[in-house]
């Protein structure tokens, strides 16, 4: 442990590596104070620059971004009154209120080392978690493994705000797609006797197409809006460093209750740092001594949402790597990475890449040092950039997600592939569908036709998948997720109805 | 049926109510579509090689998500039809208006369209230049100092970002057929 441990820490501590995860911090921090670009957004820029980089590299350079952007939002949150992503948005709630208290520097000095704290307790409990999972998941047969992709599925489907139908279609249509092209015998599937489509889609355009357009095409259509609402703001900012450690010294016991809340909310699929804000905000209120001061600028509800939200990057990466199953979106496109890099993760990889494992750990820590440096000596021009517009944005957005999809394989097709998708995913967007799923679906569908294949050549009778306990009790729980899914939308429709009829 | 049909009480009422029937009208839509496609795949897959060998055949698991994905077309059709039932006409210009709302997302797409179609012409240099100086252009780049803003912009992030790949990244990025 310590010896491959101390040679990540070689590697990642190369100054070319630490200079990579510093630009990634930065951008991301930049990518998450822009309302309307998000974390997602921000990997999927950067992602083409890793292609002719190492794996390590690649990874840092990610994982940069990746903890950069969850503590970016705090900055147009405080300063705009508008989260730069959605999991920022409790830090509003105490934020803003704050920052026009005149004590904007206060504000977000808090949540910076909130920020800074969640990640590094959320490390801790990846640090710690994740082996023992992969050595648990190392007794996982193809039955198990079947049945654990379906209730990822189910459960991301099932998370999907009410639409668990349109949740459970997305993520059928993300496995259908992985059946283009040649299969494991060579056969020829669903080619409509078009070449390029032999070898089947890659991953990462449709990923970047379907997420990317959708999201910019919904900030085009806010773009008019904004417009009548855009505001100055004041970027001078200075932060009160002592004032700012008395706030945190009162404050050990909820920045380590939210921050564990936001490492088990990052490791469950489907949930991410949007969740893991509510739950902490909420539960810091419950706790507190002046649950009445909340909303209205208390440091107690900038710690619960910031740290719980950076918590989300370790504990998001315990599913990835020990199972090989990612739970949100970022993670997705990290597993993608990955897997360009030639490094499939799952329990075999605690083995076989144990430096590389260690390499995510070191580049998490370094990642939150940086982080916190970067957010401290830079607020001011965060804050400016964070007033970039939709009209630079979009385009350069657009033309860096061509460049990524080009450059994978040098192959113009894959343009088409990205702006094929485009169009779906901003269909589907626009229909209420919920894209993560399809996303997802998109990730595990070859793992899954492969296990499911495996599972039925060793034993042909489909209730074996009943019949081994764990199995059972996966697919059981994938029944209970989409039961559970529909009693809440019941449920959520039934106090509508009851709303409309008081009023 | 009628005693669940929700009643609008307010102008702005009834214009939810007409966004709700264009919305589950787009959803009958969008899903019968799918599911006729998703019906003509599920048909083709069944021509496709089983082997004697394996207990699956290549047609068997995009069969058994086509159709797990037809039965939720169905529902939702089931689901939004009630619903499209339930809300009142469309005014006649809805149509006209939500194209009009949507003319930036649709002025975008169709310069992405052409920014693909010339890439492989003139490379990707003379392709994204004028791309994404048309963009901002459309997006509200229309004073002199946006405009100035927006060709610094679009030679930076084209000229720039190809020299970029090339150079440091080792990543040829398409020179278009002069090139």
């Amino acid at each position: 442990m310590a010896d491959f441990f101390l040679q990540a820490l070689n590697q990642v501590g190369n100054p070319a590596v630490l200079a990579l995860i510093t630009i990634g911090v930065m951008f991301g921090i930049v990518g998450g104070s822009i309302p309307g670009f998000t974390v997602t957004m921000a990997i999927l820029v950067v992602f083409p620059f890793t292609f002719a980089m190492d794996p390590v590299s690649g990874v840092a350079l990610m994982i940069g971004v990746f903890v950069g952007g969850y503590s970016g939002g705090i900055v147009s949150g405080v300063m705009l009154g508008i989260p730069g992503t959605p999991s920022s948005i409790t830090t509003v709630y105490d934020g803003y209120p704050m920052a026009q208290n005149g004590e904007p520097g206060r504000a977000l000095g808090i949540g910076m080392l909130a920020s800074f704290f969640g990640t590094v307790i959320s490390v801790g409990v990846l640090v710690f978690f994740g082996p023992l999972i992969a050595g648990f998941s190392m007794n996982f047969r193809p039955w198990e493994i079947t049945a654990l992709i379906v209730f990822a599925l189910t459960l991301v489907a099932g998370l999907s705000n009410g639409a668990l139908l349109k949740g459970l279609l997305a993520a059928a249509l993300g496995l259908l797609i992985t059946t283009v092209g040649y299969d494991r015998n060579s056969n020829l599937r669903f080619d409509f006797g078009f070449e390029p489509l032999n070898s089947g889609f890659e991953i990462l355009p449709v990923m970047i197409g379907v997420f990317a357009f959708s999201q910019l095409m919904s900030n085009l259509e806010q773009l008019s809006d904004e417009r009548a609402t855009s505001q100055r703001v004041d970027t001078k900012v200075a932060i009160p460093y002592r004032q700012i450690l008395v706030d945190l010294a009162g404050q050990k016991l909820n920045t380590l209750r939210s921050s564990l809340i936001g490492s088990l909310v990052g490791a469950l699929p489907g949930t991410g740092g949007t969740v893991a804000n509510f739950i902490s905000y909420d539960q810091a209120k419950k706790f507190s001594r002046h649950p009445e001061r909340f909303g209205k600028g208390i440091p107690d509800g900038i710690v619960a949402s910031e740290s719980s939200n950076n918590a989300v990057a370790g504990g998001a990466f315990i599913p990835t790597l020990a199972l090989g199953i990612p739970g949100d979106l970022p993670m997705a496109i990290m597993m993608g990475v990955l897997i360009l890099h030639g490094i499939t993760p799952g329990p075999l990889m605690f083995e076989q890449n144990p430096i590389l494992v260690g390499a995510i750990y070191v580049s998490l820590l370094f990642g939150a040092v940086i982080m916190v440096i970067c957010q401290l000596m830079l607020v001011r021009w965060f804050a400016k950039i964070s007033l970039i517009p939709q009209q630079i944005l979009v385009p350069v957005v657009l033309m860096l997600c061509a460049i990524g999809a080009y450059a994978l394989n040098n192959n113009l097709f894959d343009i088409w592939v990205l702006f094929g998708f485009g169009i779906v995913g901003y269909l589907l967007w626009k229909a209420a569908v919920p894209l993560t799923p399809l996303i997802l679906g998109v990730v595990l569908g070859n793992n899954l036709e492969r296990q499911l294949f495996r599972a039925l050549e060793l034993d042909s009778n489909w209730l074996t998948f009943l019949t081994r306990p764990l199995s059972a009790l996966f697919l059981a729980l994938a029944v209970a997720s989409v039961v559970f899914s529909i009693l809440q939308n019941r449920k959520i429709n039934r106090n509508l109805k009851a709303q409309g009829s008081d009023a | 049926m009628s005693s669940s049909t929700p009643q609008a009480r307010s102008p702005g009422d009834r214009v939810c109510q007409k966004e709700a029937r264009a919305k589950a009208m787009g959803h009958i839509v969008l899903n019968g579509l799918m599911a006729a496609l998703f019906a003509s795949l599920f048909v083709r897959a069944g021509d496709l090689p089983s082997s004697m060998w394996e207990p699956l055949g290549s047609g068997t698991f995009p069969r058994l998500i086509l159709a797990v994905m037809m039965v939720f077309n169905l529902l939702i059709i089931a689901k939004e039809g009630r619903r499209y039932m339930a809300c009142q006409p469309l005014a006649p210009h809805a149509v006209r208006d939500w194209l009009w709302r949507h003319r930036l997302a649709f002025g975008v797409l169709g310069l992405f369209t052409l920014l693909t179609l010339a890439v492989p012409l003139v490379g990707f240099r003379w392709a994204s230049l004028p791309f994404l100086i048309a963009c901002q252009f459309l997006l509200g780049a229309r004073r002199p100092r946006a405009l100035l803003i927006a060709l610094v912009i679009a030679v930076v992030m084209s000229f720039g970002v190809d020299a970029l790949f090339r150079h440091v990244f080792t990543i040829s990025l398409p020179r278009g057929v002069w090139g």
